[in-house]
């Protein structure tokens, strides 16, 4: 497996205090990775820490198969990155702040400029300064900047913030395309579940400094997809039937008398009639939804680690 | 090198900075022909000598200037940290030592520049009119000129030493005032006359001033990679 990010009990102490301890991080190529947390739970300082801002106290970090040091300089070129919030030099206008990144990233594609301002809708603010721009408007420049020079890896420290619903939609589908089209691996931070749930292929879950689970999506949407379940008297032999005659397999027989069917091509009707016709007894079914909401908050409030 | 100068430059548009240094020579030109111009009307010899009148040139423009210094740390360096744009700037494939060099290069350069065409500029203007018009009992010879030239440049690179001083001060905080007062102690006690002599005289003080900022701007870069910023 090629991992782009690998961390390595990466731990920062400031001031006596471990804000982030012993994270183990791990991110493919190619892939949308939500990082996803609590306000307060580490998730600024790691991305700090990747982009060699802030220096680990301990641990390491490869990106691209190699190891940070002081020196890594070179590899910043690969990367885009916004920390916290788009900082920009601010008496400089969309267009400057663009060609002066350019400048320093050493990419000189003078025509991809109008093409970002493009992408993210910022062609008619010539003349104004980055001083006078909205959050949303920075936050887009922000965006805008970091992705100009294509880089291999995308660091972005909650780019939503500060967005209209519209916008969000679009930088959404913008990420989506960066990541499919140019093979873009994004790590992506937020403390909005919803936004991640859309958004990542992975989700690496993070509270009090702590790396609490690091999931690929579609593993948290089989444990956590709808079910029905069904109580009947003679739970084996309905099992049983629910094999033999509608073909599901996926299925969980909790205790005897419940099962819970995870196939969401049967609808309840057919599996009542079925089990009824096969002679048993149904004392209740129902189709239960288990929210992803519900589920982070299990796991961010108690730590515990089942999926 | 040249390059990230260059950068630097356009990112802040230093332009206004040669605007500014052109305004205060002019400052000082009129000041100096203001207090030449009472003490003849008055009858009281103020500036006795080219010899003293090319001293006190030098010293206001070096006190201007390494003030002015100060102005362009405070927003080249301290303003970068006060302002947080370290952390875009520092996310570029740049080495950090690189950049900070580049911008403490352009403070150098400035002041070390600024004083030399100022030095050059008021002293021909001031001359030219002070002949013309006989402001000062004395004449102006070829030889006090040539005299004058290497007390100036040592002058001048003293100074554009000495004024990466505030930079220790400013960095303490990111405090941009306390980097503008810090170059005002230094003005005054490298730039204050009581009557015919200066500590800047005692050659001692300057140089070990100029070490002294040579050093901060050393340790300002020194563990500037292991820095979280």
């Amino acid at each position: 497996m090629t991992y782009i990010v690998k961390t390595n009990h990466l731990t920062k102490v400031f001031g006596g205090k471990e804000v982030v301890s012993a994270v183990n991080m791990h991110v493919k190529k190619g892939e949308i990775y939500g990082f996803l947390g609590p306000n307060g739970a580490g998730k600024t300082t790691v991305m700090k820490m990747l982009t060699n801002l802030t220096k680990p106290t301990s641990g390491d970090i490869e990106i691209f198969g190699e190891k940070l040091t002081n020196h890594s300089y070179e590899v910043l070129k690969r990367m885009g990155t916004i920390i916290e919030y788009p900082i920009f030099y601010e008496k400089l206008t969309a267009r400057e702040t663009l060609e002066l990144h350019c400048e320093y990233m050493g990419y000189y594609d003078k025509a991809e400029i109008e093409h970002i301002l493009d992408l993210v809708k910022l062609t008619n603010t010539d003349g104004k300064r980055v001083k006078d721009f909205s959050l949303g408007m920075k936050q887009r420049l922000g965006i805008g900047r970091a992705i100009i020079t294509k880089p291999e890896l995308l660091i972005l420290d909650e780019p939503i913030n500060g967005l209209d619903p519209v916008g969000i939609k679009e930088i959404r589908e913008l990420f989506k395309m960066l990541c499919k089209e140019y093979g873009i691996t994004i790590i992506v931070s937020s403390h909005i579940l919803a936004e991640i749930e859309q958004l990542a292929d992975t989700i690496g879950v993070i509270n009090n400094g702590r790396l609490i689970t690091e999931i690929s999506m579609d593993n948290v949407n089989r444990s956590q997809t709808d079910y029905i379940e069904v109580v009947v008297n003679d739970g084996k032999k309905a099992a049983f039937i629910i094999e033999s005659k509608l073909n599901i397999t996926n299925f969980k027989l909790i205790d005897n008398g419940c099962i819970r069917i995870y196939d969401s091509s049967v609808s309840q009707n057919i599996i009542s009639r079925t089990l009824i016709e096969h002679d048993i007894e149904i004392e209740g079914i129902s189709k239960k939804t288990n929210s992803l909401e519900d589920y982070f908050m299990k796991l961010i409030n108690g730590g515990v680690v089942n999926a | 090198m040249l390059n990230l100068m260059r950068l630097e430059m356009k990112k802040y548009k230093l332009g206004s900075y040669v605007r500014g240094a052109i305004i205060a020579n002019f400052i000082i030109l009129g000041f100096l022909l203001f207090i030449s111009l009472i003490s003849k009307i008055e009858g009281e010899v103020e500036l006795e000598n080219y010899d003293m009148a090319l001293t006190i040139i030098d010293s206001f423009v070096r006190a201007t200037f390494i003030i002015f210094a100060a102005t362009l740390i405070a927003k080249l360096i301290i303003g970068e940290y006060k302002n947080k744009t370290i952390t875009t700037l520092f996310m570029y494939p740049i080495n950090r030592k690189k950049l900070i060099v580049a911008k403490l290069a352009i403070v150098i350069l400035f002041t070390f520049c600024s004083i030399i065409i100022s030095n050059i500029l008021i002293t021909t203007i001031f001359s030219f009119i002070s002949v013309t018009y006989q402001l000062i009992p004395d004449t102006l010879t070829s030889a006090l000129i040539m005299q004058q030239i290497p007390s100036m440049l040592m002058h001048a690179i003293a100074a554009s030493g000495m004024a990466l001083i505030p930079l220790y001060f400013g960095m303490r905080k990111f405090s941009i005032t306390t980097t503008i007062i810090s170059s005002l102690f230094i003005v005054m006690i490298v730039s204050s006359n009581s009557g015919d002599f200066s500590l800047n005289d005692i050659i001692v003080i300057p140089i070990s001033l100029a070490l002294i900022g040579i050093s901060v701007a050393y340790l300002a870069i020194r563990n500037i990679e292991k820095m979280d910023v």
